[in-house]
């Protein structure tokens, strides 16, 4: 199986240096732990230097292809990472312009099912299964079959110590490529945010009210004054079991 | 009768200089492991002067230890000699048996003294074979002295004569054992040999001159990315693991030992040694490393981390050299650590706790805890403090170093600038273009980091003029005017206690006239400033300018216990029993003065970071601009 690992330098957010985003490292570290050959590709017009953080922290080889800046990397990468099985890279790149839209837009162009955010990915007969992180620590599964592109969550892997034994053996070949030119930024006025309306308008006293001491039977609340802490426990216990707010 | 005797001696000596030249072969060629080292061969010209000054220094700090190893060692070199003279070379002078008889009493009294002291060993002694080392020695002195007597009382002697000579030679050859065999087999006496050729072809062997405490560059462009094998020792450093006495001063020494973390600095060099030696060194017999086992898995050809020492004995040490202060064979041992620490951060990259994460912050941002360069003087932005600009010129550059960024210490730096603006002191300070000086990415092992970073700072101080550099922090202080030099960095730097000292003594600062008795209080010396440097008397002398009386601490100057900090041991943050600073903080209770004076911007967030009651921790130059007039 034949991966491609995407990765580009992220902007120091107190330096401005550029440095390994923490996403694309974690996308490096999960091929690294998949069955397969892995091959490490940038596209853009970054120079060694700032390329260097992935070669200290596991990437012995980075294949770049150089463009000239405020160019489109897309049609490039697409040419490049034909024929790959797999291509991980983070789910959104370490600050600077990134929209994370490169995943979507590649798996398009590949033909590839698109696994986002991911943060594991492991092999179940002839499919691949991805735990896909939500918001909240929700967790979701997702099944896909080759060729996929996965975007990697930060959290799914850590990537190898810094090493600068590893920094002056790594490599990078450079190949020359030919980037589409950007489509140009339109900017337009910011749209004036629109007002939340309640739904109602009576007063918070009278909503509470209806809470907890409606008329309706069903919708209303109780408000318990009698008995021990244990037994006005049991009831707010009781209340939260019967909306399955709690499983025990 | 006596013939005999004096010739069955004569085979002796031989047979013992042969077994011995023997040995020294077979534990050279364990030496010829390690990598080639420029050595002087004059080292065994300035050798007698480093054995009875240098050594003398360390070993009079405990008198009884040291008469009885004068005696011991002294009537064992002489018997040596003599015996040399008297039976190597079969002179068979009645003389210099009289004299013989004479030394191997002083020798006899020495090995006395040596066993009574074995009785009550402190714990931090070895057992094992050297336990039995003063009995053997006894035995040696006693068969000499019998021996030697026997000839000189002459043939009168009959039967009797004939069992004691016999029983005096058994005696000889026992203890000679000790002597002839040690070298080789790894047994106590190796000390002796091993010994005087690591005082000859010391690793640092520019101590002998003068302070020497500044770590070795490596050659990154030759590929030297520290100690992975014992290999990649130099071989006159795999010869000074070899003079270990395992006396255990360090270990008594070791803050990390005390405070239960997996440290004994004297099991990390018999750990050397025993790598070195591939295991065939008799066992271990002294306190293991704390929370660890005594006995070591030798794996010949791995790395010595991993295999035969753990990455958190390693990461243990603070670097503040007590076990360097108080080795009596004069062993390097944080040079060693931080060799091996190279090679664990260079090339594996696996620096443990936070401190990867400072390491990382170094290399985005030039500075430890991440923060932008432009914040480093904003403390002072009400100071009228003058930022220099290339090309201007200032008598002081003050260097504020990392403590700039820290709430508390801030206010210690306000004090200072407060304290020499009224001296009239004419200081500048360079703002944002000020970087860390790679201390923590240097002791972290990360050299490459602080070979940027001090060839970084080297070129940006370049531009500017100024005659001399003051800092607060002594880990600043010492990176600049001890290591920077081997990278182009000629600096005048002073540490601000020595300044502050210099102006008190001028009556340049000016002081409140009235004489209110200042209560006492104890100073905690930085290792930076004190061992490191021999700072001991500056910041006591502005103690004293000030009026206030330190009550020393039990462990200060140089026996002062590190604060925990040094060596990025608060990045890193190995778990012990008990944590290092509360057991200074127990140093400073004892005093009783219920404040502690610091000159060191670690030493003081350390200190103030212990929880519960604790003494209050002030600045040296808080209490130097309290007292402003």
């Amino acid at each position: 199986m034949k991966i491609a690992v995407l990765i580009a330098p992220a902007v120091h957010p107190v330096s401005g240096r550029p440095c390994a985003g923490e996403a694309d490292l974690a996308a490096l570290a999960l091929a690294q732990r998949l069955p397969g050959q892995v091959e490490v590709w940038y596209a853009g017009a970054a120079d060694d230097a700032a390329l260097a953080d992935y070669l200290a922290r596991g990437a012995d080889n980075i294949h770049s292809l150089s463009l000239r800046p405020d160019s489109d990397v897309l049609a490039a990468l697409g040419s490049a990472l034909q024929g790959f099985d797999m291509v991980l890279c983070g789910a959104r790149s370490g600050g600077g312009d990134g929209s994370g839209l490169l995943p979507y837009q590649l798996a398009e162009q590949l033909g590839a099912a698109l696994l986002p955010d991911v943060l594991d990915l492991s092999k179940s007969d002839r499919q691949w299964r991805a735990l896909q992180a939500l918001p909240k620590g929700v967790r979701r599964t997702l099944q896909a079959s080759l060729p996929l592109v996965a975007s990697v969550n930060p959290r799914a892997a850590t990537a190898p110590g810094w090493s600068y034994a590893r920094l002056q053996q790594g490599k990078i070949q450079r190949k020359a490529a030919t980037g589409a030119a950007l489509a140009p930024v339109v900017l337009e006025p910011a749209r004036r945010a629109r007002a939340l309306v309640a739904a109602s308008k009576v007063s918070g006293h009278a909503r509470m009210q209806g809470a907890i001491a409606g008329g309706d039977a069903k919708a209303a609340g109780v408000v318990v004054k009698q008995g021990d802490s244990v037994e006005k426990a049991q009831v707010v216990l009781d209340y939260l079991r019967q909306h399955q707010l709690v499983d025990f | 009768m006596s013939f005999s005797l004096a010739h069955a001696l004569t085979g002796l000596f031989w047979l013992g200089a042969l077994l011995l030249l023997g040995g020294l072969a077979r534990r050279a060629s364990l030496w010829q492991q390690g990598r080639s080292a420029s050595v002087s061969w004059l080292g065994l010209l300035a050798m007698p002067k480093r054995y009875f000054v240098d050594i003398h220094h360390v070993v009079a700090r405990e008198p009884a230890v040291a008469r009885a190893h004068v005696a011991a060692a002294g009537g064992g070199v002489a018997i040596l000699l003599l015996s040399a003279l008297n039976y190597g070379l079969m002179l068979y002078q009645g003389w210099l048996d009289v004299l013989l008889v004479l030394m191997a009493a002083v020798m006899l009294l020495g090995a006395r003294m040596m066993q009574a002291r074995r009785l009550q060993a402190p714990p931090r002694l070895s057992q094992g074979r050297w336990q039995v080392l003063p009995a053997r020695l006894r035995l040696f002195a006693l068969g000499s002295l019998l021996a030697a007597a026997l000839l000189f009382a002459g043939p009168q002697m009959g039967m009797a004569g004939q069992l004691i000579a016999v029983v005096a030679l058994l005696m000889l050859a026992l203890g000679g054992a000790e002597l002839a065999l040690g070298i080789g087999l790894g047994w106590p006496m190796k000390h002796a040999v091993a010994g005087l050729l690591h005082l000859a072809f010391h690793p640092r062997a520019e101590r002998f001159a003068a302070k020497s405490s500044d770590l070795k560059p490596l050659n990154l462009a030759a590929g030297e990315l520290g100690v992975a094998k014992v290999e990649d020792f130099a071989w006159n450093r795999l010869l000074s693991f070899d003079a270990c006495v395992q006396c255990g001063k360090c270990e008594a020494a070791c803050p990390a030992y005390a405070a239960g973390q997996p440290l004994n600095p004297k099991k990390l060099i018999q750990d050397m040694v025993a790598a070195q030696s591939r295991g065939t060194d008799p066992a271990y017999a002294g306190n293991p490393h704390p929370g660890r086992e005594a006995a070591v898995l030798v794996k010949p050809g791995e790395d010595i981390v991993g295999s035969v020492l753990a990455a958190k004995t390693l990461w243990s040490c603070t670097t503040c050299r007590a076990c360097v202060e108080n080795c009596p064979m004069l062993i390097e041992h944080v040079d060693t650590v931080v060799n091996l620490r190279r090679h664990v951060t260079l090339s594996r990259g696996e620096v443990p706790g936070k401190g990867s994460e400072a390491l990382a912050n170094l290399r985005n941002t030039d500075t430890v805890g991440g923060y932008p360069l432009a914040v480093r003087y904003h403390w002072a932005i009400d100071l009228d403090l003058p930022v220099l600009q290339p090309g201007e010129k200032t008598e002081w550059l003050l260097l504020a170093g990392e403590g700039a960024f820290d709430m508390r210490y801030q206010r210690a730096l306000r004090a200072l600038v407060k304290v020499l603006k009224a001296a009239g002191v004419k200081v500048a300070v360079l703002g944002a273009a000020e970087r860390d000086c790679g201390d923590v990415a240097r002791r972290l092992g990360d050299e490459a980091g602080f070979q940027r970073l001090a060839q970084a700072n080297i070129a940006t101080l370049a531009q500017y003029r100024f005659d001399r550099i003051v800092t607060p922090d002594p880990h600043v202080f010492h990176c600049l005017a001890n290591e920077y030099p081997a990278f182009g960095g000629q600096f005048e730097v002073w540490h601000h206690s020595k300044l502050l000292e210099h102006l008190l003594a001028r009556r340049a600062i000016p002081l409140k006239a009235d004489a209110t008795p200042l209560p006492p209080l104890t100073f905690h010396d930085p290792c930076y400033l004190g061992r490191y440097n021999d700072g001991f008397n500056a910041p006591r002398n502005v103690l004293k300018g000030i009026g206030i009386k330190v009550v020393d601490m039990q462990r200060s100057g140089r026996d002062a216990r590190c604060c925990g900090w040094g060596g990025g041991a608060a990045f890193t943050d190995i778990p012990g029993q008990r944590r290092i600073p509360d057991m200074r903080m127990d140093d400073i209770r004892e005093t009783g003065t219920g404040r502690v004076a610091v000159a060191c911007p670690n030493c003081t967030a350390m200190l103030e970071g212990v929880v519960g009651e604790r003494a209050d921790v002030i600045e040296l130059a808080e209490l130097v601009a309290e007292r402003l007039a």
